[in-house]
Order: structure tokens, then sequence, then C-alpha cells
């Protein structure tokens, strides 16, 4: 019976990779010594391409985070007495908020598809990136610009990894959700950063004492 | 004053020979501006720790978010937690901004590589929440140590932002720590018989 048993676990095995974790039940059940130890092994929630794309998708989490408190220090240059532009605080701490949220859902995402989040595996570029965030106005609006597009870029080379189709990598459910929560947002942030970069730059180009100028500007940011 | 120079050189260089990047500092009296140097100094590196607590919790909902983990409820306790270290964070940088500091080093706030959390993996519910428990007591003797440095600052006692941090970080300390200890004491109860079942059931209330 024993033996039997065995053949028919082994024929499962090698017949079909699909059914690895009814496979690991039978031979875990009909062992007495793994039986005891009571561990699947191969009942996990991996499919597709997650865990050649898992470690960039670390990558754009912990960028998001970094990059939410580089948005929350911009945030806070603005708040204080000497700056005060309650616009440009608003503008920034919404950003730093939404990519905040974005992190977390990053990190949850990683977990639903059966990998893990390591806090310690950064993106090359928030290295590279370690300037003062204590800017004049034109200069921050850019700053942010900057920011957002390294973070569309990363979405896109990893949207781009996830397309290749060798076998371990092709993942259209990864890319899927990278177009969904951040593609859409993405372009809008930018293309908003942009615009108000445009406007700055417009109205500092001027002869006059660009006071005024930031000051209305940053009651149109209040709104 | 240098790196002004640099940044209106390299805006008149670059961009347009008319571009106004830059204004005037205005001049404003510093006789407000009565917070002791020590006292602000704590402050500001208690604003690294409530960060340091709020990725310590992100990290415990990712733990328990792991398919082969599967505690959602645990996860749900512990990603709303890292959220509500981040916003202990933002309170203490808007009281530095009300008392009129943060006005330089702003960049030097948070330093990101002093964050990532060094415990990642839990062994139960139990002792993610064990850990939790000992991670607010740590902050909270750590406020009782910045109240200690303001109470003592060599200006002046400065009362206002004790009573501050007596009546609103050590009250959400305090209460934080015993729900907490109460849930922490019911998974005990629950797990010490029926183990595995206690931890599914629990974790479902968690929700
Ligand atoms: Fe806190």
């Amino acid at each position: 019976m024993k033996v039997v048993l065995a053949v028919f676990a082994a024929i499962l095995a090698v017949a079909s990779a699909a059914e690895e974790c009814y496979t690991d039940v039978v031979e875990t059940c009909n062992n007495p010594s793994l039986k005891q130890e009571g561990v699947l092994t191969k009942c996990d929630a991996q499919y597709g391409g997650i865990v050649s794309a898992e470690s960039d998708l670390q990558k754009l989490a912990n960028s998001l985070i970094h990059r939410s408190f580089d948005f929350l220090l911009m945030a806070t240059h603005y708040g204080n007495y000497i700056k005060n532009r309650p616009g440009f605080e608003k503008l920034f701490r919404g950003l730093s908020d939404d990519l905040w949220e974005d992190g977390i859902e990053s990190v949850k995402y990683i977990t639903s598809r059966g990998g893990q989040m390591n806090f310690k595996n950064v993106h090359e570029s928030l290295a590279a990136d370690a300037g003062s965030l204590e800017l004049y106005e034109l200069h921050s609006m850019s700053k942010a610009l900057d920011i957002e597009k390294s973070l569309a870029k990363q979405v896109f080379d990893l949207h781009k990894e996830t397309a290749n189709h060798r076998v371990d990598h092709y993942d259209p459910e990864i890319g899927h959700h990278l177009e969904e929560k951040f593609m859409g947002k993405q372009k809008e942030t930018i293309r908003k950063l942009a615009g108000h970069a445009k406007d700055l730059g417009n109205l500092l180009n001027e002869e006059r004492d660009p006071s005024l100028a930031l000051y209305l500007f940053d009651q149109y940011l209040q709104k | 004053m240098k790196s002004v120079a640099v940044f209106v050189v390299l805006c008149l260089g670059f961009v347009n020979a008319n571009l106004k990047c830059e204004h005037k500092i205005p001049d404003i009296p510093q006789a407000w501006i009565d917070m002791d140097n020590s006292c602000t100094n704590v402050v500001r590196d208690h604003v690294l720790e409530e960060l340091k607590a709020a990725l310590q919790y992100l990290a415990m909902g990712a733990h328990f978010s792991r398919d082969q983990i599967n505690r959602p409820g645990f996860a749900n306790l512990f990603f709303k937690a890292a959220s509500e270290e981040r916003e202990h964070a933002i309170k203490l940088i808007h009281y530095l901004l009300m008392r009129g500091q943060l006005t330089s080093g702003v960049t030097g706030l948070i330093n990101n590589y002093k964050l990532a959390p060094n415990v990642t993996v839990w062994t139960s519910g139990s002792s993610a929440l064990k850990d939790a428990l000992n991670l607010e007591a740590s902050v909270t003797s750590k406020i009782r140590e910045l109240i200690k440095v303001c109470e003592a600052a060599p200006a002046f006692n400065d009362y206002h932002l004790v009573d501050y941090l007596t009546g609103d970080f050590l009250t959400e300390q305090y209460e934080g720590q015993r729900d907490l200890a109460g849930k922490l004491s019911t998974l005990e109860k629950m797990t010490g018989q029926h183990g595995e079942l206690g931890e599914f059931l629990f974790d479902k209330e968690l929700l």
C-alpha cells in the first residue's frame, strides 16, 4: 500500500507542476516523519514573475517611503516663520502623504503576491541624491518634479521587466498593478508640477522683486 | 550665505539673465524665539524616534501580511500604528515650527538610513505584541527624558512644551500601552490551551 502511494505521489510530482501544493499535502500526510513536522512548504501564493520582480518591488516601496520623508522635510521648510508659505507647505505635505500611502500599499502588494518586504534594499538613485531640501520656491518645485519623474521611471523600468517574455519574468499582473496604482496618478502629478514650475518661471522672469509674485502664487497653492 | 550666492550664480548662468530665483530674507525680531537649544535638540531627535517606530510597525505589518503567516488582523493593527507614529513625528515638527524653530537644519532632521528596522520576523502574534509593547515603553521613557531636559533647560523651564508632551504625548502612550497589554493578555489566554486556533480567532478580532 505504502509503495503504491509513494509511486502515486512521485507520478503526481513529475506529471504536474501545477499541483505542487496538492503533491506536498499528499506526501506530507503519508510520511510519518514529515507529518510530525506538519509543515507544508509548497503551498504559497507565488506564481508568474514575482520571484524575479521581488527585489525591484522592494526598492520601489523603499523609494516611495524615502521620498515621502523628503517631501515632508520640504513642507517643513515652507512651514517655518521665515519662509511662511502655507501653499507650498500644503503642496509638499500632500505629496508626502500620497507617497506614504503608496509605500504602505506597495508593501501590502508584495505580500499579496507571496513576496517579502526588505527595508534595506534601496534603489541606487536614492544614495546618489543627498542634497539640501531647504530650497527657494522655483528650485523646490523643480526638485519635486524631478523626484516624481524618478519614481515614474522606476515604475516604468519595473513594468518593462515584467513584460519580459522569459518564463520567470513575465507577469502581466504586476504590470497591471503598476498601471492601475501608479501610472495615471503619476501622470497627473508630473503635469501639475511641470505647470507650476513653468508658471513660477514666467512670474519670476521680470525686473521686479519676486516677492509679490511668490506671495500670490502661494495664495493660489493654498486653494 | 555662500550657498545662496551659488544659487544666484546658477540661476543667472543657466536659465535666464532676468530670472529672480531668490527673495530677500526679512528682518524679524528674535526675542520671541525662546526655546533653549538643549530642549530644541532633544525634540528634533525625537522626530526620528517616532519615525523609527513607524518603520518598525510597518515591518510588523509586512510580516503578518505574508502568505506564509496570513494574519491580516495583526497586519491591519500594525499598519495603522505605523501611520499613527508618522503623525506623531509631524505633530512634533508642527510644534517646533510654532515656536519659531526649524529655520535651518531641516534636511538633517530625518536620516532615511537610520530608519530601516532591524527586526523583521516574528515567531507569533504574541511575540510581535510583546515587541510592540516594549517599543512603546521605550518611547514613553524617551518622552520622559525629553520632559526632564526641557524642564531643566538653562534658559528657563519650558513648561508649555512640557505640558504638551505630558498632556498629549504621554496620554497617548499610556492609553496605547494599556491597549496593547490588554490585547496581549487576551491572546495569551486564548493560545494557552488552543495554540494555533486561539491566534487564528484572535486575528479575526483585529480586522
Ligand atoms: Fe508615537
